[in-house]
C-alpha cells in the first residue's frame, strides 16, 4: 500500500501487468494482429458489427473525456455526433465539398457548437448540466428533423464514400480498417491527454472543484476544454458514420443514442480506456448476440446490465489505481 | 375564435397537461432530494401505473362501473401497487448501489427502465391497449371555453395529491426526516433517523404519484402503450429541473410552466407544434443560465 | 483481469457460434422489421403476417418441395440497427427478405442486400426517397406517397374542400406524406391552414386541437399511424371539430376504432384495400386474429402478400438463384393477393396505385361511396 494514492492511470491497472517494454510491445502486436485478422475470422456480418462497435469505442472515448476525466454528466453527446454527420452530409451533397475538406469543417462546427452551448452552462453543477446537455441534444435532433436543408425526417441520402490516395473507401471491410485506425488514434490522443497538464487539471476539478479553483485552476475553462475535446471525437465519429452508411436521419441522434454512449462509458469503468473499450463492445455486441431471442433481446440485455452493475458497481474494468 | 378565446383555451390545455407533468415531476424531485439519484426509470412507473390501473379497472368495472368512481378506486389501488413496486426497485436495484459512484446508479436506473419497458412490450405484444373507462362528455361552458368535468376532476385530483404530499412533507415526522436526509444523510443517520425506511417511503410516494398520473392519463386519453413513459419521463425531468430539482413546490411550478410553454408554443406563430420542444428546451436552458438552480431550487454543494 | 479476458474471449466465441446454422433441407426467409423500440407494434404485426403466410405455404407443400422457415432481423427502426440486421440476414444465407417498414431505416440496407444479391420485397416503406437508392433487387409493393397524395387530393376536391390542416408525427413516412400533400394541395391553389407536427407517444393533443379548431379548416389530414391518430381524432371531436377527418394508410387498422371509439365514425382513410369487406381479406383477418389474438395492423396484409409473392417468384423461377428470382419478380403479374394484383414499373415500384378510399362505419372500415 502506498502512502498516497497514485494518480489513476487511464490504462486502469494494465500497467501493473504489462510492466516491461517487451510485454507491452507484445501486447500491442497481438492486439494489432487480432484487429487486422478479425474480419477474416468473423465474416461479413461480424465485420459490420465490429465496425459499429469501433465507432462506439471512438464516441465513448470522446464522452469519456467529458464524463470520466472531467466529471461532467453529458446526456446529449449525440448532438456532436449529429453535427459531424450532418456537416459532412450537407457540405458534400449540397456544396460538392470533398470529404477530406468536409471533415475539418465538421470538427470546426462541432467546436463552435461546443463553445456556444458550453460556455454559458458549464458553470452549472452536474445534474443541471445533465439536463442542459439533454435539451441541447434534443434541440439538434428536432432542428435536423424540421429543416429541409437537413432532409427533414428522411435525412440525407446518397452521401459519397471518400477516396484516399486512389483508394475508394467503400466496402464494409474498408470502413472496418478506417475505424480501426481512428480508434488507435483516439486511444493515443486520449492517453496523452490524461497524462497532460490539462488531464491533471481535469482530475483535480473532478475530485474537488472548489479546491481546484482555490489552486488557481479556471474551472469553467478546464471543463470547456473537456467539452471541446468530446465534441471533436463526436464529430469525427459522426463524419465517418455518415460516409459509412451513406444515409443519415435524425433518428440516429436521439436521446437513446446519447444514453447508449454514456452506458458504454460507465459500464466498462469510466476514466479507464480499456474499460471504455470494453463497455462500447458490450453495448453494441450484446444486443447483436442476443438477436436469436427476438423481441426479448433488449429485456435480456437490460437484466444483464442490471446484474453487471450490481456486482461491479464501479464498472467492469477493475479499479486498482491504489496499488 | 377570438384571440382571447384561443388564449383561455390554451391556458386550460396547458394546465391540464402541466398537472400530469407535475405529478410525475414530483417523484423525480423527491427521489433526487433524498438519494441524489436521477431516477430514469420514473417515467416507466407512470406507464406501469397506467397498466395497473387498467387491469384493476377491468376487474372492478363489473362492480363499480367504468366511470370516475371505478377509475378512482382503481387509481388508489394502482398507486399502492406501484408504490410497492417502487420500493422493490429501490431495494433490489438502487440500495446496493448507494455507495457506488453516482453515475453507476444512473446506469442501473436506465437498466430498470429498459426492463420495465421491454417487459411490458413482451406482455402486451407491442399492442396499444384501450383503457376502457367511460367518463362521459359533460362540462361547463364559459363563453367559448368549454371545461369538461373530466378536466376539473383531473386537475382537482392532481392538486389534492400535491397538497397532500406537501402537507406530508412539511407536517409529519417522515416528512421532516425526509428533509433532514436531503440536507445530510450521514448526519441524519447519526441523529437516529431510520434512513432506509425514509428512503422507502420516498420511493413509495413518488411511484404512487406517477401511478396516479398514469391511471388518470389512461382513463382520460383512452389508451395505453408500453412506450408511453419515455416521453413524459423526459418532460417531467425537464419540469423538475426548471422548478429546481429537489424542491417539491418547484416540481409543481415546473410542471405547470412546461405545460403552458408547450400549449402556448404550439399556438405561437413562428414556433408552432413543429418547434415547441425546441422552444421549451431553450427556455429551460435560459432559466438555468440565469438561475442555475432552477426557479425554486436552493443553491447547494454537490459533487459527482 | 483474467475474468475480463475470459469475458472478451467468450464474447468473441459467441459471435462465431451466434451465426445460425441454416439447415439445408429448408429455405430460410429473412424478415426485417422493428420488433423492439417504439415501432415494435407495427413490426411485430408484419412479422406475424409473414409467418402466417409461411405457415399456409408450408401446409400447401412449401417452395420447390422444401419447407420454409423464417428468421427475424430486428431493425429497431434505426439506420444502424437496420444495417446490422441486414448484414446478419445477408450472411445467414436467406433466399429472400421481406421487410422494410421505416423508410429511414430501410434506405441504408438497400446497398447491403444489393451487394449480397438477395431479393428484397418491401411491404410498407414507401418514401419516394427509396427509389433512387435501389440497386435493382428491391421491389416496393406498397404504392408510393405520390399515389396516396393524388388519391387524397382527388377525394378532397370531390367533397368541395378548400382548406385543410395537415398533421404528421415527424418520422420519415408521415413527414414525406405531409410535405407531398402540402406541396400539391397548395400548387392547386388551395389552402393549408395548419401544418402541425406531434411527437410519437404524446397523449395530449389539446394544444394542436385548439390551434386547428381556431383556424377551422374544412378537413384535417392525419398522415401518421393509427394509435396516436385514434387519440387525436377523439380529442378533435370532443373539442367540437365538425369538419372532415382523413387519415393515411398508416392508420388503416381496426384498432383505430378501439382507441378513438365513436369519434372515428365517418373518418376517411386512404389506403391499400384490405380488411373485412374483401372476402379473401376476411379469411386472412380471421386467421390472424385466431393465431395472434389481435386484429391485423396496417401493413400486415401487404406483408402477407409480399411473402406469397416471394414464394411464387421462387417457385416460378424454379430456383433460388437470385438473378432468376429478381427477373421473375420484375416480370410478375401476381394476382393471388389480398391487396390486389402486383406488377412492377421499371423502377420496381408497384405498377398501379393501390389506394382506395375507406370510411369508418359502425366501428369498421368500409369502402367509401
Amino acid at each position: 500500500m502506498a502512502q498516497f494514492p497514485e494518480r489513476p492511470s487511464p490504462w486502469g491497472g494494465l500497467g501493473a501487468i504489462l510492466d516491461t517494454p517487451a510485454k507491452r510491445w507484445t501486447a500491442i502486436a497481438v492486439i494489432l494482429v487480432a484487429m487486422a485478422a478479425a474480419p477474416f475470422v468473423f465474416g461479413s456480418y461480424g465485420t459490420v458489427i465490429l465496425t459499429n462497435a469501433l465507432l462506439y469505442v471512438l464516441l465513448a472515448l470522446g464522452l469519456n473525456v467529458v464524463v470520466g476525466y472531467a466529471g461532467l454528466l453529458d446526456l446529449g453527446f449525440a448532438a456532436f455526433f449529429a453535427v459531424g454527420a450532418y456537416t459532412v452530409g450537407i457540405s458534400t451533397l449540397h456544396f460538392g465539398l470533398n470529404f477530406w475538406l468536409a471533415l475539418p469543417l465538421a470538427v470546426l462546427i462541432a467546436i463552435i457548437a461546443g463553445v456556444v452551448i458550453g460556455a454559458p452552462t458549464l458553470r452549472l453543477r452536474s445534474d443541471y448540466l445533465a439536463i442542459v446537455t439533454l435539451g441541447f441534444g434534443e434541440i439538434v435532433r428536432i432542428t435536423a428533423r424540421n429543416l429541409r436543408e437537413t432532409g427533414g425526417a428522411s435525412g440525407l441520402i446518397g452521401i459519397d464514400s471518400p477516396w484516399l490516395f486512389g483508394w475508394h473507401i467503400r466496402t464494409p471491410l474498408d470502413f472496418y480498417y478506417v475505424f480501426c485506425v481512428l480508434v488507435i488514434l483516439g486511444v493515443i490522443a486520449s492517453v496523452r491527454l490524461a497524462n497532460s497538464r490539462l488531464g491533471r487539471a481535469w482530475l483535480y476539478v473532478r475530485h474537488d472543484e472548489d479546491a481546484a479553483e482555490a489552486m488557481g485552476i479556471d474551472r469553467v475553462r478546464v471543463k470547456l476544454a473537456a467539452y471541446i475535446v468530446g465534441a471533436i471525437y463526436g464529430s469525427i465519429g459522426g463524419a465517418f458514420f455518415a460516409a459509412n452508411l451513406g444515409a443519415i436521419s435524425p433518428e440516429s441522434f436521439s436521446f437513446r443514442q446519447s444514453v447508449l454512449i454514456l452506458m458504454a462509458v460507465i459500464l466498462g469503468g469510466m476514466g479507464k480506456i480499456p474499460g471504455v473499450i470494453l463497455g462500447a463492445f458490450i453495448v453494441i455486441l450484446a444486443p447483436e448476440l442476443l438477436r436469436d431471442f427476438g423481441d426479448l433481446r433488449l429485456l435480456i440485455f437490460a437484466v444483464g446490465l442490471l446484474l453487471i452493475m450490481l456486482f461491479r458497481p464501479s464498472g467492469i474494468w477493475p479499479v486498482r489505481s491504489k496499488r | 375564435m377570438t384571440i382571447f378565446d384561443i388564449f383561455t383555451n390554451q391556458l386550460l390545455n396547458g394546465i391540464v397537461l402541466g398537472s400530469f407533468y407535475a405529478l410525475v415531476a414530483l417523484g423525480y424531485t423527491m427521489v433526487f432530494g433524498v438519494v441524489k439519484l436521477l431516477n430514469f426509470a420514473h417515467g416507466e412507473l407512470y406507464m406501469v401505473g397506467g397498466f395497473a390501473g387498467f387491469l384493476l379497472l377491468s376487474f372492478l368495472a363489473p362492480y363499480l362501473g367504468p366511470g370516475w368512481f371505478g377509475v378512482a378506486v382503481s387509481m388508489v389501488l394502482a398507486m399502492i401497487a406501484v408504490g410497492f413496486l417502487g420500493v422493490v426497485i429501490e431495494r433490489v436495484a438502487y440500495a446496493p448501489m448507494l455507495s457506488a459512484p453516482r453515475l453507476s446508479i444512473l446506469i442501473t436506473a436506465l437498466a430498470v427502465s429498459l426492463v420495465l419497458q421491454n417487459g411490458m412490450l413482451t406482455l402486451t405484444k407491442g399492442q396499444y391497449v384501450p383503457f376502457g373507462a367511460a367518463l362521459g362528455f359533460g362540462g361547463v361552458r364559459l363563453g367559448s371555453l368549454f371545461i369538461s368535468y373530466n378536466q376539473m376532476v383531473l386537475v382537482g385530483v392532481a392538486g389534492a395529491l400535491m397538497l397532500g404530499l406537501e402537507l406530508f412533507v412539511s407536517r409529519t415526522q417522515y416528512g421532516r426526516a425526509m428533509r433532514a436526509i436531503a440536507v445530510d444523510k450521514d448526519m441524519s443517520r447519526l441523529m437516529g433517523i431510520n434512513v432506509n425506511a425514509v428512503i422507502a417511503v420516498t420511493f413509495f410516494l413518488g411511484s404512487a404519484l406517477a401511478a396516479a398520473a398514469g391511471t388518470m392519463a389512461g382513463a382520460y386519453y383512452g389508451s395505453l402503450w408500453y412506450f408511453m413513459g419515455f416521453l413524459i419521463g423526459l418532460k417531467a425531468f425537464t419540469a423538475a429541473v426548471i422548478g429546481g430539482i429537489g424542491s417539491i413546490p418547484g416540481a409543481m411550478l415546473g410542471g405547470l410552466i412546461l405545460g403552458l410553454l408547450e400549449s402556448f408554443g404550439t399556438q405561437l406563430p413562428g414556433v408552432g407544434s413543429e418547434w415547441k420542444d425546441v422552444f421549451s428546451f431553450s427556455v429551460l436552458i435560459l432559466v438555468l443560465v440565469f438561475k442555475p438552480t432552477g426557479l425554486l431550487g436552493k443553491p447547494e454543494q454537490e459533487r459527482m | 483481469m483474467r475474468n475480463v479476458m475470459k469475458t472478451a474471449a467468450g464474447l468473441a466465441l459467441a459471435i462465431v457460434l451466434g451465426m445460425p446454422a441454416i439447415a439445408q433441407d429448408k429455405l430460410t426467409i429473412g424478415i426485417m422489421v422493428p420488433t423492439t423500440g417504439s415501432e415494435a407494434t407495427y413490426g411485430q404485426d408484419m412479422a406475424n403476417a409473414v409467418n402466417l403466410a409461411i405457415g399456409e405455404i408450408n401446409a400447401a407443400g412449401g417452395v420447390l418441395g422444401k419447407q420454409l422457415t423464417s428468421t427475424v432481423g430486428d431493425d429497431g427502426c434505426d439506420a444502424q440497427l437496420a444495417v446490422n440486421a441486414a448484414s446478419k440476414l445477408a450472411a445467414s444465407g436467406v433466399v429472400g427478405v421481406v421487410g422494410g417498414y421505416c423508410s429511414g431505416a430501410t434506405i441504408p440496407t438497400l446497398k447491403i442486400y444489393g451487394d449480397a444479391k438477395i431479393p428484397l420485397i418491401i411491404p410498407a416503406a414507401n418514401s419516394t426517397k427509396l427509389i433512387p437508392e435501389n440497386p435493382g433487387n428491391a421491389f416496393m409493393i406498397n404504392s408510393t406517397g405520390n399515389d396516396q397524395v393524388a388519391k387524397a387530393i382527388e377525394y378532397f376536391n370531390g367533397k368541395g374542400i378548400k382548406s385543410i390542416a395537415i398533421i404528421n408525427q415527424g418520422d420519415a413516412y408521415s413527414q414525406d406524406l405531409a410535405d407531398l400533400t402540402k406541396k400539391n394541395w397548395e400548387a392547386a391553389g388551395n389552402k393549408v391552414t395548419n401544418f402541425e407536427v406531434t411527437n410519437k407517444g404524446e397523449q395530449d393533443y389539446s394544444a394542436v386541437v385548439t390551434a386547428i379548431t381556431s383556424a377551422n379548416p374544412d378537413a384535417v389530414f392525419w398522415t401518421a399511424y393509427y394509435a396516436d391518430g385514434g387519440l387525436l381524432i377523439r380529442q378533435l371531436r370532443e373539442r367540437g371539430y365538425q369538419g372532415l377527418i382523413a387519415v393515411g394508410d398508416g392508420s388503416n387498422s381496426p384498432e383505430l376504432f378501439k382507441i378513438a371509439g365513436p369519434a372515428a365514425e365517418g373518418v376517411i382513410a386512404f389506403s391499400n384495400p384490405t380488411a373485412e369487406f374483401l372476402p379473401q381479406a376476411k379469411a386472412f383477418a380471421d386467421a390472424y386474429q385466431k393465431q395472434f389474438g389481435a386484429a391485423p395492423g396496417p401493413y400486415s396484409t401487404l406483408s402477407y402478400d409480399a411473402m406469397k409473392l416471394l414464394a411464387w417468384a421462387i417457385n416460378t423461377a424454379g430456383t433460388t438463384d437470385s438473378a432468376k428470382v429478381i427477373e421473375t419478380l420484375q416480370g410478375a403479374n401476381f394476382t393471388d393477393t389480398i391487396s390486389g394484383p402486383i406488377s412492377f414499373t421499371p423502377e420496381k415500384t408497384l405498377a398501379r396505385s393501390n389506394f382506395v378510399v375507406l370510411q369508418g362505419k359502425g366501428g369498421a372500415w368500409t369502402l367509401a361511396q
